[in-house]
């Protein structure tokens, strides 16, 4: 028996291609669908259910001496969907063919079917995928986390940089304590960890990068003072920590996505609360979908504060800061159903968007509704619906939300948003009664703001969001809690309601002298 | 049987391939432990000393540390820390099995190539091929901003028929290393109308010298420099191939590369000097990406687009500057001058030095700034800024007679962010750049002697 006969060939062709997984398959690093490795594509379903194709227009016999030199096919297309882009609608399509010979109009069509073929990726002719130079000796360099035995050894644990019991030193996220490993989450028993996240690729001004995550440390001590509203001090309450910054490679957000999830994954597993802030709002991708790595998929919510729904999907790339909500439901992290949009109002979603919405069970209040029923009645429901049935709840911010009288260094801000007083309470009131696993703040750009006043804002959004959970942690989950001592005066009887305020004030001090007692 | 065979041939050619790496890694420096030293080395296996004396381990630890960790730790946390460092190396370095080797994209849309060309049958309104006006009027103080004010045109053809000398064109790509808002640079140049006035040395309008357009933008994918490099590379081919000379202004430092090759389609590789201002030498070596700002002038030299001995480099400092860096450049034959040059020389006499450089040069150039190498206190908008760098009089005086001195075949400005500067100074700086060449290549045309000084401008000749 020789090798020559092609039987033999083809089994052993056969056997290769049988042997070829297995021995990849012995390879200890686990493989999952979620990470694409090597050149693979991507692995789910990219087709976008929102650009099903319109039915195909009729055409009146008044043109058909027009069309006599296309073939079937191009009459067909010329009636199809992908026609529409060139024509207009059905009226128009009529117009322009009878301005045109047959000739014109076969031309006219072939250069439409060129556009339509050539817009789209063919095998061979285009790129499938943006390579990376492989070869380079130092290609994870971005990525490599610093040894800790490279440091003089120290005990697990946040560390303090400053000389002073009140702080100063290098600044970090509101003077808190720095940590850099999951030891140091666990030994401290860490309660929200601020991440740093310099993503600066897939916004409209790209300015979210370092400037961005180094400014909220610069000008972030407010992060952790005292809230006269509730009067609660949130870093008395809780451990919070600077994580430092999630290394990103800012020539490709794609591949950062994975990195940044694992670095957010790493904190939620100690069951601290990540707080990711600065870059670009892809963030929202990685955010979420570690959530969903540690809690299970389909078992958090997500509200996404935007003035942009960012379910987009369908360009040549898989994420930039339009498409997170998609891509997260695409995948399967969260059900549409279990996303509450608040604050949308640029120019999309079409209404082909809001249908889709709809029919998912996606919650969304517009800033039409906003106008509709006024703030205080949006509010109540917002908060009602991210409260249901205790769910986990990620919190998205990107600032764009607030109107750019208050953030106006924000990557692609929209006029006509809502106010800080609106915010701060909508977002304590959350990290309060709801049950808030996991809180980003995105789409600051610091360099177009001068005055620093985006960057403070941004700061307070972060500070209610920490007082909000310092208020979980005290049981103080009650609907729209305030300190009855700040919010009322009560040395008269003004609003009727004077010694419901002192009877409460008092409950609180013999609570507090209680606990002192413990 | 053939399972077995193959696993074997796996594992052999994993040795093969680690063999070579750590032949390659001791090419690259030995790293001798110091005989005081040696005691407390002994206690390392032969891997962790091999590991260290083949200098491998200098990427992670600087010598100086290395030496105080050998002189201070115990044995343990010594064979720690070099088991650590180790274990970084073998991750360092591209596995197919664990890392993203080529970022997916979604080959279902149906705007895959978004920037392409309306074909001609389906152009919305038919004219007669050649550059137009923008402006009612005649004698226009406003209106569209367009380049210097130059009428547009849109289609190789419109260069083709208005007989079109220079093309001004932006290519607003976004990426950049540094601050990030090049994209905004050709419309605000746009926006200030201060480039073609009369020069005041020649007293040359240069619109009545040259035929020049505002030859609109080309298309960018912001989310990837590889995919937008091949879109420009074909576009500015086509544009040279009309006989214009394109100016391409960015967008950032990634577009030199396919300015650059693009112009090499129709000239030839090879066939003409470049003469490059920048703080940064753009020459990474071992990057992770295809094509970046950082590699730009290492593609052009490695792919042999321009010769290293007809490239000048002008203004160099900062992060990038590093003694392997210019060592790299000078074994390429690149004629590189530093502002230590500059500082320890003198700017006349170093400027003096690079324009005889191209005066000896091939006869074409391609000539390109990247703005960080003028002083950020008269371009604060760099994206890539950079302190102590060239006065913006003495880089348009160079450019200016460079462009008048020889053919031109490209120019390209770059990394300009504009909201970096609330003044728009740095635009208007960055338009005396592009006037400068202008004025250069008008200089050339007018058939006058390069450096030129009108009597009239010189002298008031009052007794």
């Amino acid at each position: 028996m020789t090798f020559d006969s092609i039987e033999i060939r083809a089994v052993l062709l056969f056997l290769v291609a049988v042997a070829a997984p297995v021995a990849w398959a012995q390879n200890e690093r686990p493989v999952t669908q979620e990470h694409v490795v090597g050149e693979q594509a991507y692995p789910f379903d990219t087709v976008d259910p929102r650009e099903e194709d319109k039915p195909p227009i009729e055409l009146p016999d008044s043109v058909a001496s027009k069309l006599e030199l296309l073939t079937p096919e191009q009459i067909e297309f010329l009636k199809s969907d992908d026609a529409r882009a060139f024509t207009g609608p059905a009226e128009e399509a009529v117009e322009a063919l009878e301005e045109r010979s047959p000739e014109e109009v076969k031309t006219w069509v072939e250069a439409m079917q060129q556009v339509v073929e050539q817009r789209r990726y063919t095998e061979g002719r285009d790129l499938p995928n943006i390579p990376f130079n492989t070869e380079s000796p130092d290609f994870n360099a971005w990525r490599l986390l610093r040894p800790r035995s490279m440091d003089p050894e120290r005990e697990a644990g946040p560390v303090a940089l400053g000389r002073y019991s009140e702080g100063g030193g290098p600044p970090t996220f509101g003077g808190f304590p720095l940590a850099l490993s999951k030891e140091d989450l666990v030994a401290g028993e860490v309660d929200v960890a601020i991440l740093g996240a310099p993503l600066n690729m897939g916004s409209g001004w790209r300015d979210s990068g370092e400037r961005a995550t180094v400014d909220l440390r610069l000008h972030g001590q407010a992060m952790g003072g005292e809230d006269q509203y509730v009067q609660i001090n949130a870093s008395e309450v809780m451990t919070v920590v600077d994580y430092g910054d999630v290394a990103v490679d800012n020539d490709s957000t794609e591949r950062s996505m994975r990195h940044v999830r694992e670095i957010v994954r790493e904190i939620a597993e100690t069951g601290a609360v990540p707080m990711i802030v600065g870059g670009d709002h892809s963030l929202e991708y990685p955010n979420v979908a570690a959530l969903a790595d540690v809690y299970g998929k389909e078992m958090v919510s997500v509200i996404h504060f935007d003035s942009h729904y960012d379910a987009w999907w369908g360009g040549t790339h898989l994420i930039n800061h339009g498409y997170p909500v998609y891509r997260l439901i695409n995948e399967g992290h969260i059900r549409a159903a279990d996303y509450i949009q608040v604050g949308l109002r640029s120019s999309g979603p079409d209404k082909a968007g809001f249908n889709w919405m709809r029919e998912q069970g996606m919650r969304y209040h517009t800033m039409a509704e906003i106008e509709r029923r006024g703030w205080d009645a949006v509010l109540d429901r917002v908060v009602a619906e991210a409260s249901e049935e205790g769910r986990k709840l990620h919190i998205s911010f990107d600032i764009d939300v607030l109107d750019p009288a208050f953030t106006v260094a924000t990557g692609t801000p929209v006029p006509g948003g809502l106010t800080m007083r609106e915010a701060i309470a909508i977002v304590r009131r959350l990290c309060a009664e709801s049950n808030v696993v996991g809180f980003d703040l995105v789409e600051l750009h610091p360099a177009l703001d001068p005055t620093y006043r985006t960057t403070l804002n941004s700061v307070h959004i972060i500070k209610a969001c920490l007082t909000g959970l310092a208020m979980n942690k005290e049981e103080l989950t009650e609907e729209h809690y305030l300190s009855p001592l700040s919010s009322e005066h009560a040395i008269d009887d003004y609003y009727g309601d004077q010694q419901q305020h002192l009877d409460a004030t008092k409950a609180e001090e013999e609570k507090e002298e209680e606990k002192k007692e413990e | 049987m053939i399972f077995r065979r193959f696993l074997t041939h796996g594992a052999l050619l994993t040795i093969c391939s680690a063999l070579l790496l750590l032949s390659v890694e001791s090419a690259l420096g030995q790293w001798s432990i110091p005989d005081e030293l040696q005691a407390q080395a002994s206690v390392l296996n032969d891997e962790q000393i091999e590991f260290i004396t083949s200098g491998a381990i200098i990427k992670y630890i600087p010598e100086r540390q290395l030496e105080h960790e050998l002189a201070t730790r115990d044995a343990n946390s010594m064979r720690s820390l070099i088991d650590d460092l180790m274990s970084l190396a073998d991750k360092m370095g591209y596995d197919p099995e664990r890392d993203m080797g080529a970022a997916p994209l979604n080959l279902t849309s149906k705007s895959f190539n978004a920037a392409m060309p309306t074909l001609v049958p389906l152009r919305d309104f038919e004219r007669e091929s050649g550059p137009f006006s923008v402006h009612r009027y005649l004698f226009p103080k406003t209106g569209i901003p367009t380049f210097g004010g130059a009428d547009v045109a849109i289609w190789p053809e419109d260069l083709v028929a208005g007989n079109v000398d220079v093309a001004i064109v932006g290519v607003p790509s976004n990426s950049s290393s540094g601050r990030r808002d090049a994209r905004n640079g050709p419309n605000q140049m746009r926006g200030l109308n201060t480039i073609a006035m009369t020069d005041v040395q020649s007293l040359l309008k240069p619109f009545e010298t040259l035929s020049v357009v505002d030859y609109g933008d080309f298309g960018v994918d912001r989310l990837s420099t590889e995919r937008t490099v091949i879109h420009v590379a074909a576009m500015v081919a086509e544009t040279a191939g009309t006989g214009a000379i394109p100016m391409l202004v960015g967008g950032d430092t990634s577009m030199l590369y396919p300015g650059v090759s693009g112009v090499a389609r129709v000239h030839g590789n090879g066939s003409f000097g470049l003469l490059h201002f920048s703080a940064h030498p753009d020459v990474e070596r071992n990057g992770d990406h295809t094509n970046s700002d950082r590699q730009a002038l290492f593609l052009l030299l490695d792919e042999g687009i321009v010769e290293g001995s007809e490239t000048i480099q002008v203004g160099l400092r900062g992060p990038a500057v590093d003694a392997d860096t210019l060592e790299w450049l000078r074994d390429k034959g690149v004629r590189y001058h530093t502002m230590a040059e500059f500082r320890q020389r003198g700017s006349e006499t170093v400027m003096q030095r690079v324009l005889q450089e191209v005066d000896r040069g091939p006869v074409a150039y391609f000539v390109s700034i990247d703005v960080s190498v003028v002083n950020p206190t008269e371009m604060v908008a760099a994206g890539r800024a950079t302190y102590n760098g060239l006065r913006i009089e003495e880089v348009t005086q160079a450019i200016r007679h460079a462009c008048a001195v020889k053919e031109i075949v490209g120019f390209e400005i770059t990394d300009m962010a504009p909201m970096l500067d609330y003044s728009r100074l740095s635009v208007m700086h960055a338009n005396a750049v592009l006037n400068a060449c202008l004025v250069g290549i008008a200089v050339r045309k007018a058939g006058l002697d390069p450096d030129y000084v009108h009597p009239l401008a010189l002298d008031h000749g009052q007794r």
